[in-house]
């Protein structure tokens, strides 16, 4: 098993349930050619550097994964066919220098992919965490408030 | 009959930020080593050493092969600042 790299760029013409489902068919072809996907990094809609089959713009995707050296072939031939795909980049992490920033780059992957389902996860939480806070806040003030009054009333 | 050096001394940025591996994916830090119109810059006048220049040619056509960073620019292309409409 080898680590690889595959970044990929999907038509911008599509809806984005359709970019998913194309993203889910790709990597299917991966584990179906006995990879095992590490992590995903969705770069998301960007401006592609240079018009490819007159498309300006295309949705970056990366995927790590491991497989064996002799299913590359066939991922890459699988991806040429379909027609969804602008462009594929394949990438060998081979030395032990490499197989370290793979490492750190799934982590990274990782973690991004993390923050991202948090962020989408929180709202609910982070209402409930702020609530608190803000009802605590009076409750602390309101007995110093209280204090003053108290003693000008023992003053008087 | 020690000649006076005419220009400051060139050193390897990577070699000095100890550069191990070097990401194309991240075409910010492959702007240092491209020209105005997106050429490779030669190894004398970025100052690189051989083995990070090899490293970033390397990455520089990756990138290209992977649209974030343009083959070419003509004059009618060419952008003031190009990388940020990129993003």
């Amino acid at each position: 098993m080898r680590h690889y790299e595959n970044l990929v760029i999907v038509k911008p013409t599509l809806t984005a349930e359709e970019i998913q489902a194309s993203l889910k068919a790709i990597e299917e072809v991966i584990t179906s050619n006995g990879g095992e996907i590490a992590a995903t990094n969705a770069m998301g809609m960007r401006k592609l550097a240079y018009p490819i089959n007159k498309n300006e713009r295309g949705y970056y995707q990366v995927i790590y994964y491991s497989a064996a050296p002799s299913a590359i072939s066939e991922i890459e031939r699988r991806f040429r066919i379909n027609e969804e795909l602008l462009r594929f980049v394949t990438i060998k992490y081979d030395t032990n220098r490499e197989i370290k920033a793979w490492n750190g780059l799934v982590e990274k992957a990782n973690k991004k992919a993390e923050l991202a389902e948090a962020a989408a996860a929180t709202p609910a939480p982070e209402a409930a965490t702020e609530a608190p806070v803000v009802e605590e806040a009076p409750a602390t003030e309101a007995p110093t408030e209280e204090a003053p009054v108290a003693t000008e009333a023992a003053a008087e | 009959m020690s000649e006076k050096r005419k220009y400051k001394k060139r050193y390897c940025k990577y070699c000095e930020a100890k550069v191990d591996f070097m990401d194309y994916k991240e075409v910010a830090s492959l702007r240092f080593s491209l020209s105005e119109r997106y050429k490779i810059m030669p190894r004398r006048l970025t100052g690189n050493c051989k083995r990070h220049q090899d490293m970033i040619t390397v990455v520089i056509k990756r990138a290209r092969a992977a649209a974030l960073v343009p083959y070419t620019v003509t004059r009618k292309q060419v952008v003031t600042a190009p990388f940020e409409n990129l993003r």
